[in-house]
């Protein structure tokens, strides 16, 4: 049995066909449940916004195909999956999970965000994993924690709405009950006060030119945030403790007189405006206020390149526990197939033997109990001579992780071919 | 003894300052568990040194004010996540310890139990105090680093290691609200201490200068932060100004009477 990946993921599929591929949670078990037919003994779908990887323990080799068929079809353009894809197999393949687990295969390396989502596919699939992939789901997870433990891959925040987190808690601190006030409706800005809302931000208000916008961006973000105008905005200034703005205005509408308007009732409390606007919506002079920090989208990308850069550096540290942890399973894989493997072979040859003895024992019919016996003794203790040191090297080589290509030779030579668990 | 348990624990402190300085040398930052383990080591040993020192005396009183600021960083540490103050106490408290053992550090004879108990406690609550407002020095200081690394948008070190500008303003109230009583507490019992044992103890002009002086500086101090609201910038310059004040009247009272056998 071989352990296969296949999929697409950022770098091979643009959005488009890694959106088609997609699955939400209630299809992963018909999907599966379609790979297994095709012959495969077990599988795993993870799915996630950047890549669409099934993950399967299989013999007969034609599962992956079963895999591109499904993938083909939800493209329904007559284009095959398979030109998006990638296949690793074996070693590879768990190499291939270990990594995506610690982040390294990310989009942003070393985001946290993938091992939950290796987490929640290796649940969604449990009944279909199979104990192999059962196995190499459970060790992935823990090699993830483990690199990021024991390495810096995971630390500072790479990107730039997870840098507006970081920004706002240098000024903060704890974030939980802050305060927080959109202006506009940019993509940009919904996924920094997405990630502002999972520090436990409170987005209360939502201002944008359309009102309806800023009512449907308020009801994304669930009870507590209410929908204004722009005009209405300003006045707020005054209480919130982070401004995110993202509005689509040719020219700046957070103006230095708005600004400091806002200031002496706030009694010098801190206000971080985070404009990710381009053009930008606010103007440079309203950094210099006293207690207002100002950042731009630059910044944003300048504190994210600083994370990602000292995260590169922990990529050698990282691949090395990945390395090794990927030897510790194979080794583990190597000796779940030996035993099943040894006790065919030993099986087999064991009735060779006792079909000889018996024939040969019938042109000998004169011979003594105590005869019979002793010649039976002799057969069982060639035999056991001829299994020795083929059992010792099969089990060194299962404990290298060498153990599965040896077995493949055993299986061919002596026609151990009946299908197992 | 003495001598050894205050050099062993001059040695953590320089680990203890060398790791505090390692991010900023490009070593990358230590384990905090290990930043606390090497500091709360030579606090321990230095506890046992202390114990066994005089409580009068130049060399005794920075050897006591070095393991006062070495349990407040610990506090800090603890409590607030601030790591950076040990940037500021560690060296300071290696200094400190370092120029008791240059003035010389002997076991004392124990003073008479009643007034040895007395005497002990007003010296170390003062010497908390006083502690307490280097502990607002440092964290004002390190306010103004980072509020200038925030304004100026430079994402270096420095904005990486220091903490957030609100728990830095948390600190430095939290030790100013915290240290007025406890120096308040310890200039009563210095009162208390020359009135009860009037005639048998010598009480010089510049102690009581001195000591008077920094707890209206630390009142002034505490009054602006919580009666006058001061906060962030504004309040840091004050801290900042307040203990630069103390220190500057103390050394001008130290040039005046000069000599190790007295802290002043």
């Amino acid at each position: 049995m071989s352990i296969t990946v296949l999929g697409v993921n950022h770098l091979t599929a643009p959005l488009d066909v890694r959106e088609r591929f997609w699955h939400a949670g209630h299809e992963v078990p018909a999907a599966l449940e379609r790979v297994l037919a095709a012959g495969a003994q077990g599988g795993v779908l993870l799915s996630t916004c950047n890549r669409t990887e099934f993950y399967l323990a299989e013999e007969s080799g034609v599962a992956p195909e079963a895999v591109w068929s499904l993938l083909s079809e939800r493209l329904a353009d007559g284009r095959g999956a398979a030109e998006f894809g990638y296949v690793r197999r074996d070693r590879d393949a768990v190499r291939h999970l270990y990594r995506v687990s610690a982040g390294l295969d990310s989009m942003i390396l070393g985001e946290s965000q993938i091992q939950g989502q290796v987490k929640q596919a290796w649940e969604l699939s449990r009944v279909h994993a199979g104990p192999v992939l059962h196995r190499l789901f459970q060790s992935a997870l823990a090699v993830g924690s483990r690199v990021r433990t024991e390495t810096a891959v995971g630390m500072g925040n790479a990107s730039a709405p997870s840098a507006a987190v970081e920004l706002a808690g240098k000024i903060f601190g704890d974030l939980a009950g802050r305060e927080a006030l959109i202006l506009g409706a940019g993509d940009m800005a919904e996924l920094a006060a997405a990630c502002l809302v999972s520090e436990g931000v409170r987005v209360s208000l939502v201002a944008n030119r359309t009102y309806e916008r800023a009512r449907a961006i308020a009801e994304q973000l669930g009870a507590g945030s209410r929908a204004l105008t722009l005009d209405e905005a300003w006045e707020h200034f005054a209480a919130v403790d982070i401004v995110i703005c993202s509005t689509a205005a040719p020219h700046a509408i957070v103006t230095w007189q708005r600004v400091a308007a806002a200031l002496h009732a706030r009694r010098r409390r801190p206000l971080c405006i985070l404009d990710l606007a381009v053009p930008r919506d606010v103007e440079p002079a309203v950094g210099q206020l006293e207690n207002v920090f100002l950042y731009d989208i630059d910044d944003l990308q300048t504190v994210a390149a600083a994370a990602a850069a000292r995260r590169r550096t922990e990529i050698p540290r990282a691949e090395h526990i990945v390395d090794q942890e990927v030897e510790e399973f194979w080794t583990w894989y190597g000796g779940l197939a030996v035993v099943p493997v040894l006790r065919d072979f030993r099986g087999r040859l064991e009735a060779v033997r006792a079909a000889e003895l018996e024939r040969a024992l019938k042109h000998l019919p004169d011979l003594t109990a105590a005869e019979r016996e002793q010649v039976e003794r002799l057969t069982e203790a060639l035999l056991n001579k001829f299994l020795h040191q083929p059992t010792v090297a099969l089990k060194t080589a299962a404990q290298d992780g060498r153990g599965y290509a040896l077995l493949d030779a055993l299986r061919r030579l002596f026609g151990l071919e009946a299908p197992r668990e | 003894m003495v001598l050894s348990l205050h050099l062993i624990a001059l040695a953590l402190y320089g680990v203890a300052t060398a790791l505090a300085l390692a991010p900023f040398l490009g070593v990358g930052a230590p384990w905090r568990v290990l930043m606390l383990a090497v500091s709360a080591a030579g606090a321990a040993l230095h506890v046992v040194g202390v114990s066994q020192l005089p409580v009068v005396g130049l060399a005794p009183s920075l050897s006591l004010l070095a393991l006062c600021l070495v349990l407040l960083q610990l506090a800090s540490e603890a409590l607030l996540r601030a790591s950076a103050v040990a940037l500021f106490t560690a060296p300071l408290a290696a200094g400190l310890v370092g120029l008791a053992l240059l003035l010389g550090l002997a076991p004392g004879a124990e003073v008479a139990s009643g007034r040895g108990a007395w005497l002990l406690l007003h010296v170390a609550l003062s010497f908390f105090g006083v502690a307490f407002l280097a502990l607002a020095f440092i964290a004002a200081a390190l306010y103004l680093v980072q509020f200038r690394q925030l304004k100026t948008k430079r994402f270096g070190q420095v904005f990486q290691y220091f903490p957030p500008l609100e728990r830095l303003d948390r600190l430095n109230q939290f030790a100013l609200v915290v240290g007025f009583p406890t120096l308040t507490l310890g200039v009563l019992l210095a009162i208390g201490y020359a009135v009860h044992f009037a005639g048998a103890v010598q009480v010089d002009k510049a102690q009581v200068v001195w000591g008077m002086f920094t707890w209206v500086v630390l009142g002034w101090a505490v009054w602006v932060r919580v009666v006058r609201h001061w906060a962030g910038r504004r309040a840091a310059f004050a801290s900042i100004a307040g203990f630069a004040a103390v220190l500057l009247v103390y050394f001008a009272l130290k040039l005046a009477v000069p000599g190790a056998e007295r802290f002043l």
